[in-house]
């Protein structure tokens, strides 16, 4: 947990335009009113999962009906304040779900914009917040008046109020009049008949507005819907900044430089793990869960804890090592520190080798005003060299080696710290030559097969005006786990008993190859599959699924072997034994097992036999589940009850299915 | 009832697996490795070398006793047994061989075993193996008879045997064929029953010829390019040591998955986690009496009723707030499963489009698996030569295991290197790099600083060339663990004190300060302010500082010359900015901004005009 602390939070206002046009599609297109719903469902999902304590407002223009401060003297009409700032939460999910729909009137969307200045003005006053952010989602098209833009300009650089837009279509970013309808292509909705006169206007002012904002990178925040679904700008905007880590890099015992230091890349997990509640109450309290410590004896004589010692494993040695023992003895150091131990060539530290699981970058420290300059910030990259450093956050944690890059971008510099291994991390494996391997040896025909397969795979691409494209950019997709996780939590949390949804499309989707490439592909790909025979090995030791088992006893294929999910099934057996004798007797064979005990055993084979007897009776693929359901057997200690079933002892299974049975002991 | 709780326990496990995935140290163990050092005990290995250079028996003991102590570490469930052939005396299970001494059994390393090889070592130590084993007469097939009854006697399930010959002599029955026959035939027993047998051959005058005699006994290599019988005798130390270590560790999958290129093209490979961060091993209990291990069952049951439950009686939930969202636990898994395991292509990049920063976890080592899907090497081949030629890497999905959710890994490709010595030192395969998704990055802001001029650059370069090393990744041990090993084996041992340990990631201050010399005042001189002490709190927290006394405000005034001399040194970013405002002052130019480098830019102006 390094520099994982946050600040203050963030305030940010969603204003969605729910007017008559933004219902308006081109056939077999998604109305962009549908497209906006699900950009704001979107992230509010994630910011209530995340549980956040940024603070949120939605604000709808183009409403039939007005609600807001500034309604007067029919100003400021059909521009409704849906909620105020506040957390995010189900309540809010549910109402953007079943309360916003499109509506019959338009509004001019600069007077929606400030309303949402003005709501942002009065809600957050004396409260400190880390950003300000209002998220306008509309198609432009109702004409606005260019009265007050400067005053508007003026106002949101004052209170430091950032804008994002999320529109139905791209923007040029040339001046190019017209709508080129060609080069946008199909791939963007509403942009079939070309833009309005209203909409370019309105264009024209968003750009004015986003580039007194931010000169540079202004228009960057103007994304599309499709975009904003699949990546996360606008979480990304108001995501709080990593704690900075300030510290000394040092040379040698004379020379040290001020820094500051950044998680800048990290493997995010879930924060909220699941808990376990009793099955029928739903109530986490009726489930109590308990350790109790028992000798390695016949008869598990329990022993309290207290009666317990700490103690560890040298090899075939246990040490008894008590706690004070050990925080006595154990390595300690000075605490924080990123001292160069000295520096290297750049071709000796391997990718690979990298360790850990988070990149720290290392800036000289803002409000430093003595810091006189960055020379420390590697400007030495011009010798490809990188520095090798003793890392450690701070006294209670453990000191690391890593290497330090320098890193020089256009609008800053820093050095970038990666953990490397110790010797004790490493495992040095040693493989078969694959060149030297004659059997192996591709061919030229084989050769020149994957060559046009590389480059008919080609992700990256160089596009008229000779810029590279990458078409597939992870960094910039969202994790699909996070994603399928809030889905299902969403939908289970508005509609409790119903089965959990289908992934959604765009998702799946995503995580395919991009159309482009595998149509491109299908030639080279056809041309590999001639040249290169591929058989699969049968494996006589493999783990046979039970239509293998039984395959004389049911003709019927079952539909879920056929997928390989035979560990599955076997989790699910409860459920699946549905027959009544069958679970019946399940149920029955667990009882007996429980109580450990040859005479108990017997009983359950019997029980199984006739298990096993019905089974081929009504024929039914389910029963064979049985054997997977055995083997669990196997897992929870009873190996004596499996060995009477694989020795054969009762004469249950023939021959061959005993066979079966051995491969499964472990 | 405990066997239910060996059920829920795993469960338990099932919650942890993300972490293990992460670490990559999870393995399937399905028994135990087994390692056999038999080493020749004969005159010859107790030779010196030129120079008081160690005995080859000398370096031996030492490579076993690493062998020893990293097992320990880093899996200590493996069995070694050391055994010494060509002996006078004999010590073995049934005493029904000669010349066959039996030093330690097949069993787990302990602390004590590492002082019995230590004991080995040195003039003491071929004093104490002259007077305890002594040399005599060798056959080779007895020898190898014995170390099979080690194997068999073992009760245990051993997944992985191997055993490793050391000795420098390529000749050691003489002209006796009915010895070498013996010890042909027994070396074909073992190898029948799964043992592997790898010779370490040492430096001899004369030079070692494998062909003689020790061809027939060794297993064949891996693969047909007789990698393993070209090797020269080893007379360092840390070659024989890297070679053991190369054989010793058994390379076992974390997995094994199809890279499916298109519908119907599979190729087999295995996931290798070839480096593993190694944590301090976790606390064991014991009961105090006894010292004895204790087990810890967990039981989950019905507050109410007290019976224990079911894992169908056990649903899952989160809460959010207050509302409570439960799932059943079938359900908690369907939402990790996207796909079944495997890695998919999607398509192949410039490898100038791997960054550098988007590292979140160790890489894998990818190589075929040939076993599983016959022609899986031939493919995998041309595609690693493919990508090394067009400098490409390949971008694939990546799903590790049932019900895991999907990464996305860059595939690098690896080209096989050799040392000296014909030792692989890098395998030939592909490194998965694990890619950030976008909410693995966060937004750093990038704080705004002055450029440093070409003469500070040009200092710092000549910095950095004065502390030049050449990196190994093998080079730094791991301070925590050692010392925590250290801990124990003094108290397994009862020794006063444990071992010192040396930091290896301590700086070395006095070399650096020394090889630096005058360079750090001069890089200061060029880039700090006058008085300037990076070490100091920031001004700002300076108000606490109060048993300091006064403290002395630094000058503001600068001549015009001082600044003219600082603008064609490249020196004037060294200033503060007080001291800049009170030049601009000085000068009476008005900026607006507070700004450094405004501040920089308009003196610059004005002075350069």
């Amino acid at each position: 947990a390094q520099c994982q602390q946050y600040l203050t939070v963030s305030a940010l206002v969603l204003c969605m335009d729910v007017g008559f046009s933004m219902s308006n599609s081109a056939p077999g297109e998604e109305p962009p009113f549908e497209l906006a719903k699900k950009v704001i469902q979107k992230f509010v999902q994630r910011q209530v999962f995340a549980e956040t304590k940024d603070e949120l407002a939605l604000v709808l223009f183009g409403t039939d009906s007005t609600k807001n401060p500034l309604d007067q003297d029919g100003q400021y009409q059909n521009i409704t304040i849906h909620r105020h700032l506040m957390m995010p939460d189900f309540e809010l999910l549910e109402e953007i779900q079943n309360q916003i729909h499109p509506e019959s009137q338009q509004a001019d969307w600069l007077d929606a914009l400030v309303v949402c200045m003005d709501l942002l003005q009065r809600e957050t006053k004396g409260k400190k917040y880390d950003r300000l952010n209002i998220v306008l989602l509309t198609d432009l098209n109702t004409g606005a008046s260019a009265d007050h833009l400067d005053v508007i300009i003026e106002n949101l650089k004052k209170d430091g109020i950032t804008l994002q837009f999320f529109l139905p279509f791209p923007v040029e970013e040339d001046e190019e009049g017209g709508g080129d309808a060609d080069r946008r292509g199909p791939s963007h909705p509403g942009m079939g008949k070309g833009l309005s006169r209203e909409q370019k206007n309105s264009m024209d002012m968003m750009k004015h507005i986003m580039l007194s904002l931010d000169e540079e990178d202004g228009l960057d925040q103007i994304y599309t819907f499709t975009n904003a679904i699949e990546q996360l700008c606008m979480f990304k905007r108001i995501e709080r900044r990593p704690m900075s880590w300030p510290c000394q890099l040092t040379i040698g015992s004379s020379l040290s430089i001020r820094i500051v230091g950044y998680k800048a890349v990290t493997e995010e997990k879930l924060k909220k793990l699941w808990i376990s509640v009793d099955a029928q109450t739903n109530k986490r309290e009726d489930l109590k869960r308990e350790t109790v410590y028992c000798l390695d004896d016949d008869n598990e004589t329990e022993v309290q804890k207290d009666d317990t010692i700490q103690g560890f494993r040298y090899g075939s040695d246990i040490v008894p090592f008590s706690k004070v023992d050990q925080e006595q003895m154990k390595y300690t150091h000075d605490g924080k520190c990123f001292a160069v131990l000295g520096f290297t060539k750049q071709s000796l530290v391997h990718r690979h080798q990298f360790i850990g699981n988070q990149v720290i970058k290392i800036f000289a420290p803002k409000d430093d005003e003595e810091w006189p300059c960055r020379p420390s910030s590697g400007r030495w990259h011009e010798l490809k060299m990188v520095a090798i450093v003793r890392y450690a956050y701070d006294r209670r944690s453990n000191p690391q080696v890593g290497a330090a890059f320098p890193c020089i971008k256009q609008d800053y510099e820093c050095l970038l710290y990666v953990q490397l291994p110790f010797t004790e991390d490493l495992r040095q494996f040693t493989f078969p030559s694959l060149e030297n391997n004659k059997k192996f040896t591709p061919s030229d025909t084989q050769l020149s097969a994957v060559d046009s397969l590389i480059d008919s795979m080609m992700l990256v691409e160089e596009n008229e005006n000779g810029e590279q494209v990458d078409m597939f950019k992870v960094h910039q997709l969202p994790n699909p786990a996070f994603q399928r996780h809030f889905q299902c939590l969403h939908h289970r949390a508005v509609s409790p008993g119903t089965p959990l949804p289908p992934m959604e499309p765009w998702l799946k989707a995503a995580l395919e190859r991009p159309e482009v490439i595998s149509e491109r592909c299908q030639a080279p790909l056809e041309e590999m599959r001639k040249t290169f025979p591929l058989t699969e090995v049968e494996k006589k030791k493999k783990v046979k699924t039970s239509a293998q088992l039984f395959g004389k006893d049911s003709e019927e294929p079952d539909a879920k072997k056929a997928k390989g999910d035979e560990e599955e099934e076997e989790y699910n057996l409860a459920d699946i034994a549905e027959g009544s004798v069958t679970s019946q007797l399940t149920h029955r064979i667990e009882q007996l097992l429980s109580n450990k005990n040859t005479q108990y055993y017997m009983k359950s084979i019997t029980c199984i036999q006739a298990f096993r007897e019905q089974s081929i009776e009504v024929k039914k693929k389910k029963n064979t589940l049985t054997i997977f359901h055995l083997r669990k057997y196997i897992m929870i200690g009873l190996e004596v009850f499996w060995d009477l079933l694989v020795q054969g002892t009762i004469s249950l299974f023939t021959w061959d299915c005993r066979i079966s049975l051995k491969s499964f002991l472990p | 009832m405990a066997e239910w709780n060996a059920y829920y326990h795993n469960e338990d496990e099932e919650e942890e697996q993300e972490e293990g995935e992460q670490s990559g140290g999870d393995y399937k163990v399905t028994g135990r490795d087994s390692l056999v050092f038999l080493v020749d005990a004969s005159k010859e290995m107790f030779i010196k070398g030129e120079d008081g250079q160690p005995s080859n028996f000398d370096m031996t003991m030492e490579v076993v006793r690493s062998v020893y102590t990293s097992k320990i570490i880093s899996s200590h469930r493996d069995l070694v047994a050391l055994v010494f052939y060509g002996t006078e005396q004999s010590k073995n299970p049934r005493n029904s061989f000669k010349h066959v001494y039996v030093y330690h059994d097949l069993d787990e390393p302990g602390a004590k075993r590492v002082r019995d090889v230590d004991g080995l070592q040195g003039d003491k130590g071929a004093q104490l193996a002259a007077d305890t084993m002594g040399s005599g007469e060798t056959s080779l097939g007895d020898a190898l008879w014995c170390c099979a009854n080690l194997y068999s006697d073992i009760k245990l399930r051993l997944s992985h045997k191997r055993l490793m010959i050391f000795t420098c002599r390529d000749d050691p029955h003489g002209d006796d064929s009915t010895k070498d026959r013996q010890a042909r035939t027994k070396a074909s027993d073992l190898k029948e029953t799964g043992v592997v047998i790898d010779l370490m051959h040492m430096m001899k005058p004369g030079g070692f010829d494998v062909s003689l005699f020790f061809c027939d006994i060794v297993s064949p290599p891996e693969d047909e390019s007789e990698l393993g019988l070209q090797l020269e005798p080893c007379d360092k130390l840390d070659d024989l040591k890297k070679r053991v270590r190369a054989k010793e560790q058994k390379k076992r999958t974390m997995s094994r998955l199809n890279l499916c290129l298109g519908k119907g093209i599979n190729v087999a490979v295995g996931m290798y986690a070839t480096a593993v961060m190694t944590r301090k091993p976790s606390a064991i209990r014991l009961y105090r009496e006894t010292n004895e291990p204790v087990r810890s069952k967990t039981r989950t049951f019905h507050t109410q009723t007290g019976s224990l439950l079911l894992p169908s009686e056990i649903k899952k939930a989160q809460v959010y707030g207050k509302k409570q969202i439960v799932m059943e636990r079938d359900e908690v898994d369907t939402i990790k499963r996207f796909d079944d395991p495997g890695l998919l292509l999607m398509g192949f990049k410039p490898m100038e489009k791997l960054k550098l920063h988007h590292h979140i976890r160790p890489a894998v080592f990818l190589y075929p698996e040939e076993d599983e899907v016959k022609g899986s090497t031939c493919l995998f081949s041309a595609l690693l030569m493919k990508c090394r030629e067009k400098n490409v890497f390949a971008l694939c999905r990546c799903i590790s295991r049932r019900n895991y959710p999907p990464r996305f890994v860059a595939l690098v490709p690896q080209k096989e290197e050799v040392d000296h010595g014909k030792v692989q030192i890098t395998p030939p395969g592909f490194n998965a790099i694990f890619l950030p998704y976008a909410d693995d990055i966060r937004t750093v802001d990038a704080p705004q600083c002055p450029v440093a001029s070409q003469m500070q650059v040009n200092k710092m370069k000549e910095i950095v060339s004065k502390l030049r090393f050449k990196y190994r990744s093998d080079a730094f041990e791991n301070p925590v663990v050692q010392q925590h090993y250290r801990n124990l084996e003094a108290l397994a041992l009862d020794m006063m004190a444990p071992e010192d340990t040396e930091d290896l990631i301590m700086p070395k201050v006095e070399q650096i300060d020394q090889r630096l010399g005058p360079l750090v005042q001069e890089f200061k001189d060029l880039v700090y302010p006058n008085g300037y002490n990076p070490e100091s709190k920031p001004a700002a927290k300076r108000k606490t500082d109060t048993g300091g006394g006064a403290e002395k405000k630094p000058k503001m005034e600068v001549s015009e010359d001082e600044l003219k001399a600082h603008m064609q040194n490249g020196t004037l970013g060294k200033l503060t900015v007080p001291i800049l405002k009170e030049a601009c002052k000085q000068f009476g130019i008005r900026t607006t901004g507070t700004k450094k480098q405004e501040l920089l830019d308009a003196l610059t102006a004005r002075l350069g005009s």
